[in-house]
């Protein structure tokens, strides 16, 4: 697993810095961030009041295939699906039901999957590509930075773009300068502003 | 006679022999939990009889404890329901003090988070002041906590114990006036409460709770009430049998100064002001019967000794 290269926390108050640092970690490892994120920074002052988030992604390159997470095994004019984690069932039903049609495709029970009269090979079937992780890390993103937050500051303004991402919330309106602080934090990084 | 509270733990077998020996020596079972082959008893027994039982139920492996805070009902006020604050940490604070005896609720306020936007309403002012203690949860900045705090306390009557981030001297410096109890270090967190450092700090919020409700004990003493809460509970759950009908896990919860009756106000308001507790002195002789604003139940204050000249 790739590690964050860079995770800094910034307060004024120096035992509420220590506490959001801990709440940052327990939350991107919760929701499984913490090898998506390379870098991130994040500034929190309660006297403005204002948090700001400024991180750099990896690079998610990997799509999960069928072949991933099932076992496919061709026995006598049919392929049993045997399914490791029920993670992408869904959207593997979804694409089969389309390719082959709902009535070739059988689940017979939340880890065995049957496809009978069907002509594509065992290799192409492993193949198939049922989810890509870098659509929904957008979201899972921004859900988690909104838990890091503190409560009150529903105000806010995200960006996710090129592998980097950054987010601002306050309970109040955003400060004008707020673009300048973001890319201060950016090249504290060592990173420029997107 | 003076009731003192304790928390029976035993085995399932001759448990009710148990249960009889409470109420003969003059005591009141609050609560009874069977758990497996264990049973919990919550009670109130007068104090110069706790060794005897102690001493008693040793022959059936049974074990008698001090709980002081059996007979009390808490308000776990969190800023919201929300991920931030749940469940971690208002859930495991509230679960620990149930473990303890007491009965503890949960307030969350509905605009409760932020720092100038935070605001305390009317309802969620009067269910705390139902309540026996309140045990504030606030977060990790202390310039939140000064600036929020004075709107979240505006109206609050029952003793207040505080829980935020900072260090204990810090909550002290930032809270005018003071509170009643301060447990620092223990603001938001998104993990559960398991290490040893973490289980000492709920321990310390306990301490405080039971120095802050001994304190109020003393205070209640000086002016001692009409009648004990657990005996009206009794007398309740004897004259009133709708009451064994109703699911909650307690249908009369039992509060230092009163009691909350889990049924609805207007078909048994009157009925429980007319029962009798003892030669001619009906409850509403000694105690105010209120709609509680907590659904419809039904609240009683139990008044004191200098308001009605009685003692039952």
């Amino acid at each position: 697993m790739q590690a964050i290269e860079y995770f800094e926390v910034e307060c004024p108050e120096t035992l509420g810095g220590e506490y959001y640092k801990q709440i940052t970690n327990d939350v991107l490892l919760d929701h499984n961030l913490l090898r998506v994120i390379r870098k991130i920074h994040v500034y929190v002052d309660p006297n403005v009041p204002i948090f700001i988030a400024v991180g750099m992604l990896h690079r998610i390159t990997t799509l999960v295939k069928v072949g991933d997470f099932c076992n496919v095994n061709p026995l006598e004019g049919k392929i049993t699906l045997v399914l490791s984690n029920e993670t992408y069932l869904a959207p593997m039903l979804k694409i089969f039901w389309q390719k082959f049609g709902q009535d070739r495709v059988e689940q017979a029970d939340r880890f065995t999957v049957i496809l009978r009269g069907i002509s594509a090979g065992v290799k192409e079937i492993e193949e198939i590509v049922v989810a890509d992780p870098s659509e929904s890390v957008y979201k899972d993103l921004i859900y988690a930075l909104k838990c890091i937050a503190p409560e009150g500051f529903r105000i806010r303004r995200e960006k996710y773009g090129g592998g980097r991402f950054y987010f601002v919330s306050s309970e109040d309106t955003l400060p004008d300068e707020v673009d300048g602080h973001i890319t201060k934090l950016f090249s504290k990084m060592g990173e420029a502003f997107p | 006679m003076i009731l003192v509270p304790v928390t029976y733990r035993g085995g399932i077998y001759r448990h009710g022999e148990v249960m009889d020996l409470i109420e003969d020596i003059g005591g009141y079972i609050v609560q009874k939990h069977i758990i497996a082959q264990e049973v919990v008893l919550q009670c109130f027994v007068p104090q110069a009889d706790v060794e005897f039982l102690r001493n008693t139920v040793k022959p059936i492996s049974g074990e008698v404890t001090d709980s002081p805070l059996v007979g009390t009902e808490i308000a776990i006020v969190s800023m919201s329901l929300e991920i931030h604050h749940l469940p971690h940490p208002s859930c495991d604070i509230a679960e620990y003090v149930r473990r303890l005896g007491a009965k503890s609720n949960m307030v969350s306020l509905a605009r409760g988070p932020g720092k100038r936007i935070s605001q305390l309403n009317d309802e969620e002012r009067d269910v705390i002041n139902e309540h026996d203690i309140a045990v504030y949860l606030l977060g990790n900045f202390e310039k939140c906590i000064q600036q929020k705090l004075p709107n979240l306390r505006r109206g609050i009557e029952v003793p207040i114990v505080l829980c935020g981030g900072p260090d204990k001297e810090n909550l002290q410096r930032i809270t005018d006036p003071p509170v009643d109890g301060y447990v620092g270090n223990v603001g938001r967190f998104m993990h559960r409460t398991k290490e040893s450092e973490e289980l000492t700090k709920l321990d310390e919020i306990i301490s405080e709770v039971t120095r802050v409700l001994d304190a109020r004990r003393v205070a209640i003493a000086k002016d001692p009430l009409s009648v004990s809460p657990a005996r009206l509970m009794d007398l309740i759950r004897e004259k009133v049998p709708a009451i064994l009908d109703v699911t909650s896990p307690t249908p009369l919860t039992v509060q230092m100064q009163g009691l909350r009756v889990k049924l609805p106000y207007d078909p048994y308001a009157t009925e429980i002001r007319k029962i009798e507790i003892e030669d001619g002195v009906t409850i509403e002789d000694i105690a105010r019967v209120n709609p509680s604003r907590m659904r419809d139940y039904i609240l009683l204050q139990i008044l004191p000794f200098s308001e009605t000249n009685v003692v039952v």
